[in-house]
Order: structure tokens, then sequence, then C-alpha cells
């Protein structure tokens, strides 16, 4: 079998496919070895540790694509797609912007994306880790006396890279995790509350403590929850909802929906799309960050961006071809896998913490809803819409009151945007889309 | 980590009916007003390819790297230390991605991922090890680790294994993802067109095409060798409507398990048209209704619904956890006497079918729900094993990648008696649904969520007006107790549907004809 280093297999696609016709030919492995255990009531469930590999070419011909991936490594297998992917690239059409980026990577200091102490993680070491999560979810509550499971898992990946232009290069990466979904009982209903965290860093991992005291609170907090009546109120978004909602904005700032009328603000920059509160910033360099990296999927070089400046759009994620479409500069956003072309996407996005705090929104709520958990799909990035299930706590005078599910929130996106009200000061980079918490100043509640 | 299926909306495929273009309701009116220009037709042009002897080219018949002895020592190593059950899992697909954007043909993926899994279980623990190298000596590696979740046990010795025939649910004469390339080529083109000459306000139009050939081998301890080979297309259409500042996304998808006759009967061009009608129908949308009310559910992809409101809740492993809200639940009543639901691995062209699933079961079609009374849970080995009975053919997994669980196949409510314009009557204040987006369900609480891309006002008894997009979201049993009306006009959906379920998606059918529930809360804007 093959027994080619990555540099030998990628240097080997990238010529042979220069010597079959491509203008230009891009080479992109991914190898990753990854080991999780599962725990429920204790026991050991699931068990799992394998390595995985992929390989992915992008050639241009005639300013024309073509890409195929495999995981299957025998140099004959890797030649064969070479020569089809550039005879089908041909049916394409061209396209001028068709072509590897200008820029070149230069070497960027320690961004502290592999740590030795994950690496050395062993099996024994993650069902530690995820009993002890699992423990203090128990601990918590009396009410909490199952779990759906509770997990740890540790990953190290790999990035090999090369095209016609920058010579084979890697890094390193290290990923560990855990979390626990307890499940929570009054007696007659049962309600599961899940805590996920997950860090390039052991330090930085959330203590099984934690996690397991944060799964069994958020279980407990949904027993007796009720809708309310419909009505428009100020909602609050909890650090961790915040984020998912700012995940569900990313395709509008993706430059080719922008290019392609799929972005509700797509004719917006340089103009007022929210509140002067909103900052969002787009760092492919914060340290340790889950979507740190040196270069991006096609070689370009990492750097900080200012998406939205206090409520003002001022740029799109870009890949290569999207920014010389739009005549702009690179971002370093193009996001793939070795199975994919490179497309828009964030590396580390998140929302620049603000002054407040969520004790602070809440105590200046008169009657509102805190949102702690969202769920399904209800951002439509094209129109603007927006509408969500999700559950919570009722505020009444400043104060927490009763546990609330069965309700939606709607809202237009602009407006929500726009009527932002406070930004708390509580951002956690525990995911590569994150936010603080965050008050909209009034939506539509529709529950009973 | 709750369960989701995504993927966005409509068209509807006809279960057992000749297929045909039907438009629901009153959407042919608002359609009428909506569109300038008509649409001319766009021919299909059939391929003529000889793709499989090019597959040929690079793949290897998985048999061939696997023979029996090879999978014989594999699974032996995987119960050298005990365990109640193993199997081996090789696969190869053979992918086709073709982009179209812009009006141009962006990009073509050639995709060759494969591999081999090995899994050991015992009692409720698995040890699940892979190789993306279909080799022995790596499996041998992978039964090895596996097998490291079972404690001080004696070892096991596997039945040898012999190849079993499978019963096929259906055959394909000439399957689209065999076609030649440039036929597939056509055939996006023409989605392409269709949807711009439907308006000119037609502004874009995206069209992915994908498809695969996926070869599985399952051997397993007790002495079973099942191959397959298995076709899936997926057509996605998103033509973007522009007036003025204001951008609306329709949605079409064309495909399932389908060769290129049933593409000329359920052609991509009328997909297409359909999805840009869509688009310009929400140009004209208002606001939706908020709060609690009657809703009217259109067929097909509507049985998004079912598929969260039940069908995640009687997956095996929730209830062997007890974490389902309908653990202990066989043989009650969960819902309105109109209800039965059905879970069919085998519909001719399903998105979710197959002859065998993942761990070596044969398919096979379960009733679920009978007369409002739970007659049964989806089970894999696993789940089966631990609650006594007989697995239901429903462990399926992503890939090679992962493990199997116990996963829906084509899910859907079954035909009812009621004429579908009739099941408007009587609602003063309430709800259509014309094309679902979305949906997810917490398992546990029953909670469900699923988008809707296309919906109505029902006022005193008619659709009124179109309404933007808005969440509807209910608690199952409380939603299914509340079924009051079922429609004559049952549609499975083949082309779309992919669900998620702990970091595993798979391919799955919906369905449903019209169906009317007593309360649903949608969530819209207007109070």
């Amino acid at each position: 079998m093959a027994t080619l280093s990555p540099q030998e297999i990628l240097e080997r696609v990238r010529n042979l496919a220069q010597r079959s016709g491509a203008a230009e030919a891009e080479a992109y492995m991914e190898i990753a070895n990854i080991t999780e255990a599962r725990v429920r009531q204790g026991e050991v469930e699931y068990l799992t540790q394998s390595a995985m590999q992929g390989v992915g070419v992008r050639v241009f011909v005639d300013s024309k694509v073509g890409f195929s991936f495999t995981t299957d490594m025998r140099p004959t297998v890797l030649d064969e797609l070479v020569r089809r992917t550039i005879i089908l690239a041909g049916e394409n059409a061209p396209r001028d912007e068709n072509r590897l980026p200008d820029e070149q990577p230069a070497p960027i200091s320690d961004l502290e994306i592999y740590d030795e102490a994950v690496a050395g993680l062993r099996t024994a070491d993650l069902i530690a880790l995820a009993r002890k999560s699992e423990d203090h979810a128990f601990a918590t509550d009396k009410r909490v006396q199952s779990t759906r499971l509770a997990h740890a898992g540790a990953a190290v990946g790999e990035v090999h890279f090369t095209n016609s232009f920058i010579p084979y290069q890697s890094f390193r990466t290290t990923t560990c995790w855990g979390g626990v979904s307890a499940i929570a009982t009054d007696g007659t209903t049962k309600r599961e509350g899940s805590f996920e965290d997950r860090r390039r860093s052991l330090l930085d991992l959330n203590t099984p403590e934690r996690i397991g005291r944060k799964a069994a609170e958020r279980a407990v907090a949904g027993l007796g929850g009720a809708p309310i009546p419909t009505t428009t109120a100020p909602v609050l978004f909890e650090a961790e909802a915040a984020g998912r909602f700012l995940a569900g904005l990313v395709p509008a700032l993706s430059a080719a929906n922008v290019l392609e009328q799929r972005s509700f603000i797509a004719d917006k920059v340089n103009q007022p799309i929210a509140s002067r509160l909103l900052t969002i910033v787009d760092d492919g360099l914060l340290r340790r960050g889950l979507g740190t990296r040196p270069f991006d999927g096609e070689g370009v070089q990492q750097r900080r961006s200012i998406l939205v400046d206090r409520g003002r759009l001022v740029k799109f994620l870009q890949t290569a071809t999207t920014a010389r479409r739009m005549n702009t500069r690179l971002t370093g956003n193009a996001f793939r896998t070795y199975r994919s072309l490179p497309e828009a996407g964030p590396t580390n996005l998140y929302i620049e913490p603000g002054s407040s705090t969520l004790d602070k929104m809440i105590s200046t709520t008169a009657r509102g809803l805190l949102v702690t958990g969202i769920a399904g799909f209800g951002i439509d990035t094209v129109a603007g819409g927006y509408s969500q299930q999700v559950v919570g706590r009722w505020i009444e005078k400043g104060t927490l009151g009763a546990a609330v599910e069965g309700v939606t929130i709607a809202g237009n996106l602009t407006e929500m945007l726009l009527g932002i009200d406070a930004v708390g000061r509580d951002l956690e980079y525990r995911d590569t889309v994150c936010a603080p918490s965050i008050r909209f100043r009034e939506l539509t509640i529709a529950g009973t | 980590m709750q369960p989701a299926a995504d993927f966005d909306t409509i068209p509807r495929m006809p279960l057992d009916e000749p297929i045909s273009r039907r438009v629901f309701l009153r959407r042919g009116a608002l359609v009428s007003a909506a569109i300038l220009a008509g649409a001319p037709g766009v021919p299909w042009i059939p391929g003529s390819g000889d793709a499989d002897a090019a597959i040929m080219g690079i793949g290897q018949e998985l048999e061939d790297i696997l023979n029996l002895e090879t999978c014989n020592r594999i699974l032996a190593e995987a119960l050298a230390r005990g365990g109640t059950f193993a199997d081996l899992f090789a696969e190869q697909r053979f992918t086709t991605r073709i982009v179209l954007d812009d009006g141009k043909l962006e990009s073509v993926t050639y995709g060759y991922p494969r591999g081999a899994g090995v899994r050991v279980l015992h009692r409720h623990q698995t040890g699940y090890a892979f190789s993306d190298e279909i080799a022995f000596a790596s499996l041998l590696d992978a039964a090895r680790v596996a097998s490291t979740v079972v404690e001080n046990q004696s070892p096991v010795t596997p039945i040898d294994v012999t190849k079993r025939a499978l019963s096929a649910p259906f055959t394909l004469t000439s399957p689209v993802p065999l076609m030649a390339e440039p036929a597939k080529f056509a055939l996006v083109r023409s989605m392409d067109a269709a949807a711009r000459a439907v308006d000119p306000r037609i502004a874009s139009v995206r069209v992915e095409y994908s498809d695969e050939v996926r070869d599985v081998l399952v051997a397993t301890s007790e002495g079973t060798l099942s191959v397959d080979r298995q076709y899936l297309l997926a057509i996605r259409c998103v033509p973007i409507a522009v007036d003025g500042t204001m951008r609306r996304s329709g949605f079409g998808a064309v495909g399932g398990r389908v060769d290129e006759a049933y593409l000329r009967q359920r052609t991509p061009a009328t997909v297409a048209r359909e999805a840009a009608e869509q688009a310009l129908i929400l140009l004209q949308a208002g606001p939706a209704p908020a709060g609690t009310m009657p809703v009217v559910i259109g067929p097909g992809w509507g049985g998004v619904l079912i598929h969260e409101s039940l069908g995640h809740a009687v997956e095996g492993d929730g209830i062997r956890r007890q974490t389902s809200l309908l653990t202990g639940k066989k043989g009650a009543a969960i819902g309105s006497p109109l209800l039965r639901v059905v879970d069919d691995a085998r519909i001719p062209h399903g998105r979710g079918s197959y002859a065998v699933d993942d761990e070596g079961t044969p398919s096979r079609k379960t009733v679920l729900v009978d007369r409002g009374v739970l007659q049964s849970y989806l089970l894999d080995r696993q789940s089966a094993s631990m609650l006594g009975g007989a697995p239901t053919g429903n462990g399926r997994r992503e890939s090679y990648r992962s493990r199997p669980l116990p996963r829906m196949s084509n899910t859907y409510i079954d035909r009812g008696t009621s004429d579908p314009e009739s099941l408007l009557s009587g609602i003063t204040k309430g709800f259509y649904a014309a094309m679902l987006g979305g949906g997810s369900v917490d398992t546990t609480s029953g909670n469900f969520n699923f988008a809707v891309r296309e919906g109505y006002w029902i006022e005193n008894g008619a659709i009124t007006r179109p309404a933007r997009g808005a969440v509807l979201i209910g608690n199952s049993l409380e939603t299914l107790r509340g079924l009051e009306g079922v429609g004559s006009d049952l549609y499975v959906e083949h082309a779309r549907g992919t669900c998620g379920k702990d970091g595993q998606r798979v391919p799955v059918g919906v369905g449903q004809p019209t169906v009317r529930f007593a309360s649903i809360t949608v969530g819209g804007t207007e109070t």
C-alpha cells in the first residue's frame, strides 16, 4: 500500500495536474486522530478511536474550476482522479476571477492552537473526565438522576497544503471537549439540559464540575416551563443563545451570497445595519481560538477584520474569487475541508463585548423574556426575516420569574439589529462563532 | 445535540400514483397573479455514458478486497476479548457535485471516499474504530481497538460468514448517477433556464446537483455477509426574486433513488419553475399571524412534522435509555384515532430506501402508529437486544466513520379519506402551511419546531393572503391528539430530507397527505 508522506502526495498531485493541462493547481490534505468516550450512569457506553485522512485537489483550466477528493491514497487512484478532474473542469464556464490568490502567507508566530497535553490524552483520561462531569451533574441537584450521555474527546488535526505558487506547508491543531446532557424530572415531566465545552487547550477546558453543573442547572430550569400569552416585549439573549443567533446571520456576510442577491444586507456597505453598540469582528489570529489557523483554505494569511463597526457594515467574508469579483481585498475567510471547495466562512467571529452585564439587563427590564435556548431553523438571511422557537424565563419588574417554553419570538432582522439596546461583557470563546449576552428592544412573542 | 432535519422545502411526489404536477388548493390562482411571463419548456437531454465502467476504473469491488476469510479473521479479532456481537462495515462512494450560479456552471466535484469500520457490542456498550484504508492489517488494528470496550470477558467465536441474497425493494433501469457528465450538466442548465424564464424579477438562480453511488459490505459475527449498491440523486434549485430592495428565495428539489425515466416524468425544469413561482409569491407576502390556532399543512414534505413530532421519539436509543417521552408507551393511545404512521424503507425511489440497513438487517415496512395507538419502535440491533425483540432494519450510519444508530427511513402519515379542500372549512382564523422548511425536536420534552417557507392565512374557511416565513411549534403528544382531519392526497417526498442526529447525517424520506391540527403555535408577528 501507499507509504507516501503528505508532502509527497500533495506535490505529486499538484505536479501531475500542472503537467496535465491545469494552469494552476492546489492540493489540500487533512489528517485527524480522534478519540472519544461516552459514559452514562457511570458506565462506559461508547469508545471510539480512529485516524482519518483525506486529500482534495483543485485545478484551474482556462479559468474553469474542477475539484476532486478522496480518502484513498493509492497513487494510481490519485493520478486517475486528477486526470478526470481536469477533463471535467473543461465543461464549466470560465470566469476571469477564477485563479489562485495572489497573496503568499508569511510565517506567523505561535498561535497556540496545538497543546501537547491534549495530544497526550488517553482513553482512560477521557473516561475519567466524562465520569466526573456526570457525577457533578448528579451532585448539583437531586432532580437530576439520569443523563442521556456524558462525553469527552480529544482530536489532533493536521493540515497540509501546497499550490502552484506556495511551497508545501502544514500546521497542527488540537481540540478537546467535554459535555453532559442531563435529564431532570419532577416526577411527572422530564427536561433535558446540555452543556458542552470545546477548546484548543486542556487548560482552557471548563472543569468537569462546571460542565456537570451547567448541564444540570439547565435541565432543572426547564421543569415547569409553560407558554405565555402572545405579546410584544424586550427579549434578552444569554451569551450562548446570542452566539447561535449570530451564527445564523453568517450567510448574510458571505460575499458569494451578496454577489448573488442572497443577503438582506447586500447593498448596505458603509451604512448602519445595527445599533451603535454592535461591533462584529472576525479574527483568524485569536490565540487558542477554535477557528484560528496560520492560513486559510486557499493559503491566504490570517488577519483580524472588523465586519461591522459600531453598527456600520464595513466588509464581507471573502474568498480569492469573490474578492476579485467585488474588486476588494482578501479577508482570509476561505473555509473548507478536504471534501469541499473553499467557500466564505468565519474564523473566530464574535460580537465585541459591551459595557453591560446580564444581571443589569434583567434588572432594567420592566417586563420581557430572557432566552436561554433556541432551537430549529428560523433565520432567513435572504429576506431578512426571523422566527424561532425559544425557551427561557419571564422577567417581571426587573426580576426573573417563571420558566417559559412553547413560545416563538419573531421580528425583522434589520429592525432587530438596529434595536439592540444592550451588549454584555460576558463573551467567552467557546465556539468559532460566539457573542456576549444582548438585548433586543422589542420582538413579537407568540404563545397561547 | 438534538436531532434536526434540514434542507429547504417543497415538491410532492406521489407514493403510489402516477407522477403528475399538482397545484394544491388556491396556489394556482396566486401564481398566475404573480407571474408576468410564461415559461417555455426546456427539454431534458438523456445521457449515453458508460460511467459504470468508469467507476470500476477507480473503485474495486468490496468483496474482492474483503473476501470471506478476511472478514472471518477480522470478526474473530473483534470478539477476542468477548462481546455479544461484532460487525465489519466497508463502504466506497463515488460522488459527483455540480454547482451552477450566476448563470454559470461554477464547478464540478468528484469524490471517492472509502474505508471500513469494526464495531463490537457488549450489551449497552459499543466499541468502534475505522480506517480510511480497506486493508486487512489496518482493519485488524481497528478490531483490536474496538474490542477494548469489553472488559474481563472470554473470547467469543463468530460464525463463519456466508453471503446472502438481498431482496431489492425496487430496480432502476438506468440510474441517474451513472449518466454521462454532459447529460448531468444539461439537467442543471435546464433548471437555471426554466427558473429565469418565469419572470424578469428572478435575479439569481443557484442549482446544486449531487449524486452518489454507494457500495456497502456488512459482515456480522452472526455469519451474514450483505453486499449492496445504492444510488442517490438530489438536485436543489434556489431562485431569488428581487423587487426593489425586497429579496425572496424559492426552493425546489428533485431526485431520490431514481432513474432517467423518472426524470422524464418529474422534470427538473418543472421543479425549477415551481421554485421560481414560490419566490414570486413570497414577494407579495405580508406578516404571518402570531399565536395558537388551527393549522393545515400541505402534503409531501409537510411530513417533516411527523418526522420531528413522532419519528425521533420512537427511535430505540431514546427508548432504551428512557429519555424519550414515548418510553413504555407501546400499546397506548398517543394520538388522534385518525393517525396512522408508517416507516417504510422499501418505497420505490424513496430517499430513505435501501435493501439492507448498515448493520446487515434486511429492510422492511413498520407500522409505528395505527388508529392513534403506538405499535412499534424503530430498532437497531443494540436497542432491539436490550428491549427484547427483533431489529426493524433501521440501523443506519452516515458513513464507515460512524457506528449505526436507530434512524428513520421514509416516514409518513398514511392517507385518510378527506377531500383536502374540505379541511379548511370551519376555520375562522388559521394558518395554511403549503411548504415547510427544516425542523428539530427535543425528544425528552416532545417540543418540536419546523419552519414554513410558504404559508397563507386561513380566514373564514378559505385561504386568503400569503404570509412571510414563520416557525410552527408544538408539543408532540398534544399536537398529535389534536389531529382533526387527514386528506386522501398522500405524497412521500423523495427529493430532499437529510436528518441529523448525534453528528451523523443520513438521507430520509418524509410524507403525508394534507392534514389539519386543532392547535399549533404560529411564530409570526401579527398579533
